[in-house]
């Protein structure tokens, strides 16, 4: 109960310390606003949202089908990507082979590669099989690739639902003993083409089991670019201060031996561990408490999607308890909080720079392999890749390494803050 | 008869080759007022300390109500409470959420909780500052809620750590007060401080420490006897005392002359007798002495009679 009630007083202190807010809260969201600004975020409900031209490169692997009169759906879909009114969005170039696509993705010469399979045709129009449309896009990039696939989207709704309306119809005189001719059914899928078209964004992407658009677990993010963008933005603010206010919650325990309360708590009938673990319990608190305020508030105001919610229970708590213990385990290093000044402003800002440097380079390019692993050098860039993976629709089984190297972190830091502490006051 | 309520037996506690206390023996009886004067850095704040079980001993015992500080801390702890000598508040709670904070550590929950915060918040007056930011008291008002604390659990005895450091002459007047009245209320009082006069107002029988060992114990009066009828006489002069003090240390009647700070202390027989001589010879040696103060035989006296050195420093 002492501990609890140890854990309580230092969270009301803090919650009053204009500091806690200011570094806790203020800046990190203040960060993802200014990059709210930059990238249009309040003129997203405006016309005239200007996006940058994406460069996509397309591959029409598609066999036409003979008894489908030889049309071909992958041909129909690369004309609609290079049709006038996307040019402004989209700068389309032809390649023979997929592996020649990929590699310009790799250069970075195209945000995207489309490629379209060979049995592209044969599935659209025919009534059984499955085939996967696949989209090859360069990982830094968002917003282009995320264009492009809602057309591809839009794309494959229209033909399900021609494929639909005329499979309907046919079925429907088929069973009055009515034969259909072949201008009547295309005279059925433009009419449905026509009211799908009005429809416009109403229709949602594509439903088919027969048809998808594959995408690496970690890029299948659904919902508003900019939001993924800010997303990550977030992500990497709140590692980087959730470790600072575990260090600024675990510096209380010095500040009280400084100001003479801790020697009076320990002059009062409470054992001394008790006190400790109740300066512990503040530190997990406190940070608990701006991580969920961090996420629910950047939700509400960015619309952040922060993926599904068991994975990120898995991931935040695990930041909690890496950015708790790591305050523990640096600040127990210290002799007092004299100290803490180049520890907090030094050293640990040079490892949240380097564990977010991922969040700095997106939209760089694909990253050099050496960038993509300097983040895991240090805690932060593994609590990085954790929410980085569930924000791009990853599973448990996504976390599965993240989390483990975070836990085993977690638990190392702990016990030799808590040695330290325990050597020292007890 | 009376009983102990502190026992110290040959406590000592040394850091290495530095021994901050050297083989402390004394008794508190139960329900009196117990002062440990001394200057600053005799080693009193490290007695409390390891009466208090701050600090482990390195050798000897204490017993606070019969409870051993090595053996029952816990059964110490709960017999006591301690003021520290500095403020040990949070000054960004309230004085109620300081004192809902501490009560809880000395394991007070519910109604009874709230009664002994309203108890104490009526007996430091601060029932309508209760919900000030503490950090917007006064240094009397964080003292005396600093005295507040350790009365939460009405703890049978009291441990004051220099209580009235660098407060004003009017807060200083309110906490003797105060500590009187619990000493009234029944509770042991052991009190420290390197201020002669409160020592000798509130307590029943005073230890004088220096360098880390007790140098006299008894009542006042017992000690003032030490220095028999010695009178003290405390003088400035116009230029450098050196030249001065060997040629009054030679003057009937003059038992020791320390010369600190600018002035000179003097222990004397007879003041009447031997001050005319001092202005002789501070004349014949061409200076001049500028102030005159005599006092009658106190514990500064004693002080300086065992010490060689003025209480004050």
């Amino acid at each position: 109960m002492k501990l609890l009630d140890i854990g309580l007083k230092d969270l009301v202190r803090s919650i009053r310390s204009a500091f806690f807010w200011m570094f806790g809260f203020g800046i990190p969201l203040l960060m993802v606003l200014i990059f709210y600004f930059a990238f249009g975020g309040l003129s997203s409900s405006d016309e005239g949202v200007s996006l940058p031209t994406t460069p996509v490169a397309v591959v029409n692997l598609d066999r036409p089908v003979p008894e489908f009169d030889d049309v071909s759906a992958g041909r129909m879909l690369a004309d609609l990507l290079s049709m006038d009114g996307f040019d402004q969005l989209l700068d389309v170039t032809s390649y023979d082979r997929a592996k020649d696509a990929r590699q310009a993705v790799d250069r970075q010469e195209a945000a995207v590669a489309v490629i379209i399979p060979p049995d592209f045709t044969a599935t659209v129009f025919g009534s059984s099989g499955q085939t996967a449309l696949e989209l090859y896009q360069d990982p830094t990039l968002t917003i282009g690739p995320g264009v492009v696939e809602g057309i591809i989207n839009q794309f494959l709704n229209a033909f399900v639902g021609s494929k639909i309306a005329v499979d309907v119809a046919t079925e429907a005189l088929s069973a009055r003993g009515l034969a259909i001719e072949p201008g009547q059914l295309e005279a059925i899928a433009d009419q449905y083409a026509e009211w799908a078209s009005s429809t416009g964004g109403d229709l949602q992407p594509s439903q088919t089991p027969h048809l998808e658009v594959r995408l690496p677990a970690e890029q299948a993010a659904e919902g508003d670019p900019l939001a993924d963008i800010l997303g990550a933005i977030m992500a990497g603010m709140m590692v980087f201060y959730a470790f600072f206010t575990g260090a600024a919650s675990s510096m209380t325990i010095l500040q009280e031996a400084e100001g003479g309360t801790l020697s009076r708590m320990f002059t009062t009938p409470t054992r001394r561990s008790t006190i400790l673990g109740g300066k512990f319990v503040t530190v997990f608190l406190t940070v608990i408490f701006q991580v969920v305020v961090l996420i629910a508030v950047s939700a509400l105001i960015f619309g952040i999607q922060w993926g599904d919610p068991v994975p990120l229970a898995v991931a935040a708590t695990s930041l909690v308890l890496l950015a708790a213990s790591f305050g523990i385990f640096i600040t127990s290093l210290l002799q007092g909080t004299q100290q803490t000044g180049i520890v907090y402003g030094g050293v640990m800002t040079v490892m949240g720079m380097i564990g977010m440097s991922q969040v700095f380079m997106m939209g760089a390019g694909t990253p050099p392999p050496a960038m993509e692993i300097l983040p895991l050098v240090v805690p932060q860039g593994w609590a990085v890749r954790a929410l980085d993976l569930v924000m791009g629709g990853g599973g448990l089984g996504n976390l599965l390494l993240p989390v483990a190297v975070m836990g085993g972190l977690s638990v190392i830091l702990f016990f030799v803050g808590v040695f330290q502490f325990r050597k020292r006051f007890v | 008869m009376e009983t102990h309520a502190i026992q110290v037996q040959d406590l000592h506690k040394d850091y290495g080759e530095v021994y901050a206390v050297k083989g402390v023996d004394f008794n508190v009886y139960a329900g009196e007022t117990f002062s440990l004067l001394g200057p600053n850095g005799a080693g009193k704040t490290t007695v409390i300390s390891m009466i208090a079980c701050l600090l482990e001993p390195t050798k000897g015992e204490a017993w606070v109500m019969g409870h051993s500080v090595r053996k029952e801390p816990m059964g110490v702890k709960r017999a006591m409470g301690v003021v520290p000598q500095e403020i040990a508040l949070y000054e960004d709670l309230s004085a109620q959420e300081n004192l809902n904070f501490w009560g809880k550590m000395y394991g007070l929950r519910g109604q009874v909780l709230k009664e002994r915060v309203e108890g104490v918040l009526e007996l430091v007056a601060l029932t309508d500052r209760r919900d000030g930011r503490v950090g917007k008291f006064s240094g009397g008002m964080k003292r005396r809620l600093n005295i507040g604390i350790a009365l939460l659990h009405q703890p049978d005895v009291i441990i004051m750590d220099e209580p009235t450091v660098g407060i004003d002459p009017q807060s200083r007047r309110n906490i003797l007060d105060r500590v009187k009245l619990l000493n009234r209320q029944g509770a042991t009082v052991f009190y420290t401080t390197h201020y002669m006069e409160e020592a000798q107002e509130l307590s029943d029988h005073i230890a004088i420490m220096d360098h880390g060992e007790i140098i006299a114990y008894g009542t006042h009066e017992e000690l003032v006897q030490i220095v028999g009828q010695l009178d003290r006489i405390t003088l400035t002069i116009n230029a450098d005392s050196a030249q001065v003090v060997d040629q009054w240390r030679a003057v009937d009647g003059v038992s020791q002359v320390v010369a600190e700070d600018g002035t000179l202390e003097l222990l004397v027989d007879d003041s009447n007798l031997v001050l005319p001589r001092l202005f002789e010879v501070a004349t014949g040696a061409g200076l001049r002495i500028t102030s005159v103060e005599i006092q009658e035989p106190n514990l500064e006296t004693v002080f300086l009679h065992l010490t060689g050195r003025a209480l004050r420093d």
